[in-house]
């Protein structure tokens, strides 16, 4: 399904990038108001599937640029402010899970789907890793609060989201593409 | 279809400012708050004023905003606040680990069982909640008006005359023109589905559950979202986007007066903020004495 090259930057990841932003960002705001238990700041967000499944199905530049530029939205919107850190963050579980782009064959295909599943949860530990451990020098908080306070639940939130909703997002797509014959 | 945010021109101070001009206050103040971690409620609160004087400069009006104001606020109060005020989490570790009088305790248990835990509530949590929503008002208060009265036309040249690349400009100016139609979309979706009986209110069961049920609402916004790229991908290639240097709407902003007025308050507000903070140390959180008296 996917022909083009990953780390191709065109027209096309111009496009999706800005559209994954925005959706990002407004499901985000959205989802907000859903803040994980003892992890201060962090959301439950169950955009971030969005977000992974962008970074899945048109590569790691649109998922660098909806995360980076969706997370900073999203955080504007709410009235959090600008984190660069977390919106990195973001951008990075986006990039990595887009790295999975040119391995799609078939995202109807259960081995297929798998591979996203797990590529967007190695995102979503590199993401977050890099998030609550620069939270170190940007917050000055200890490792222990980093880990356990941020990362862990951040970690865990995320990827429940994705394991749950990426899957379905992938048929619904195969359905679409299909559809529209690309 | 795009829609576009309720913009409209007005003869305000905030609108005769040059885009990029109010893209830095924006991000001075706000990087002025976060990067030195700011904390302390002398600093805090008169760039709150500051942000609510240009709020109102802004001359916004209220039919346009009323459905924003109610979302932020449950968001500060019952969200912000309410977890600043249990967990103390979200800021500095002083709220925490400094040692602070307890005002009184929340029962978190099992009804009719001695199972779960009590949460204390310090007058250093208190004073957090009420210094983290302020900080998060002022920030708010900024973005506010940016839809409102920016030209969705200016966002790309904004960021293209502040120095990036055509195609992160395009990206910024889409996902910002994107933004409200997608929220468009998403209200859409959700009307709709309530009036085939979906009830987001009665979301039961487990976190997976809820999050299969969370699935009429998020995919066909999404779904769309895919179509909708590929007619504006097929409409950018048939223009050669790409091919050749891209020409900008009013490609010709400069700055007046009022900009360098702005932009030596933006760079006052964030050097300001770093100097205090790492060269004198002032910006900590501390809880002030008169709120320590309170409860004395």
């Amino acid at each position: 399904m996917n022909n083009s090259s990953a780390w191709e930057f065109g027209t096309r990841q111009v496009v999706y990038g800005a559209i994954g932003a925005a959706l990002y960002g407004v499901l985000s705001w959205v989802t907000n108001i859903f803040p994980l238990p003892a992890a201060g700041n962090v959301t439950f967000r169950p955009a971030v599937a969005v977000l992974i499944f962008f970074g899945v199905a048109y590569g790691p530049w649109v998922g660098l640029l909806a995360g980076f530029i969706g997370n900073t939205l999203g955080d504007a919107l709410s009235g959090w402010g600008f984190y660069w850190n977390w919106s990195l963050g973001n951008g990075l579980m986006g990039l990595v899970a887009g790295l999975v782009m040119s391995q799609i064959k078939d995202f109807r295909a259960q081995g297929d789907i798998i591979k996203a599943v797990i590529y967007g949860l190695v995102g979503i530990a590199v993401g977050m890793l890099f998030a609550s451990l620069t939270e170190m020098f940007v917050g000055g908080i200890d490792i222990n609060t980093a880990l356990v306070g941020y990362f862990v639940p951040a970690f865990i939130g995320n990827a429940i989201v994705t394991v749950v909703l990426l899957p379905i997002l992938m048929i619904a797509f195969a359905a679409v593409a299909s559809r529209r014959g690309r | 279809m795009l829609v576009t945010w309720k913009y409209r021109p007005r003869k305000t101070f905030i609108q005769s400012l040059d885009p990029r001009t109010r893209l830095i206050f924006f991000f001075a103040v706000i990087l002025g708050l976060t990067i030195p971690e700011i904390w302390d409620y002398r600093i805090i609160f008169p760039l709150f004023a500051l942000s609510l004087t240009l709020y109102f400069l802004a001359r916004i009006e209220w039919k346009d905003v009323k459905r924003v104001w109610p979302y932020i606020f449950v968001l500060l109060f019952f969200i912000v606040g309410l977890n600043g005020l249990l967990s103390g989490r979200g800021g500095p570790s002083s709220v925490t680990n400094l040692p602070s009088p307890v005002v009184f305790t929340v029962p978190f248990k099992i009804p009719f069982t001695d199972i779960g835990w009590d949460v204390p509530i310090t007058i250093s949590k208190m004073w957090f909640a009420i210094t983290q929503m302020l900080r998060m008002l002022t920030m708010a208060i900024l973005a506010i008006p940016i839809p409102y009265t920016m030209d969705p036309n200016i966002y790309g040249t904004a960021f293209r005359q502040l120095g990036a690349s055509d195609k992160f400009s395009f990206t910024m100016d889409l996902a910002f023109r994107f933004l409200p139609t997608f929220a468009r979309d998403f209200s859409i979706t959700m009307d709709a589905q309530r009036a085939r009986g979906y009830e987001m209110e009665k979301l039961k069961g487990g976190i997976t559950s809820r999050l299969r049920r969370l699935a009429p609402l998020i995919i066909p916004v999404v779904m769309q979202s895919t179509v909708t790229g590929e007619e504006v991908v097929d409409a950018m290639d048939l223009r050669a986007f790409g091919a050749t240097q891209r020409t900008w709407v009013k490609a010709d902003l400069r700055y007046g007066p009022r900009d360098y007025f702005m932009l030596g308050l933006a760079a006052t507000i964030f050097i300001g903020c770093c100097v205090l903070k790492w060269g004198f140390g002032i910006g900590e959180y501390f809880v002030p004495e008169f709120f320590l008296n309170l409860f004395s």
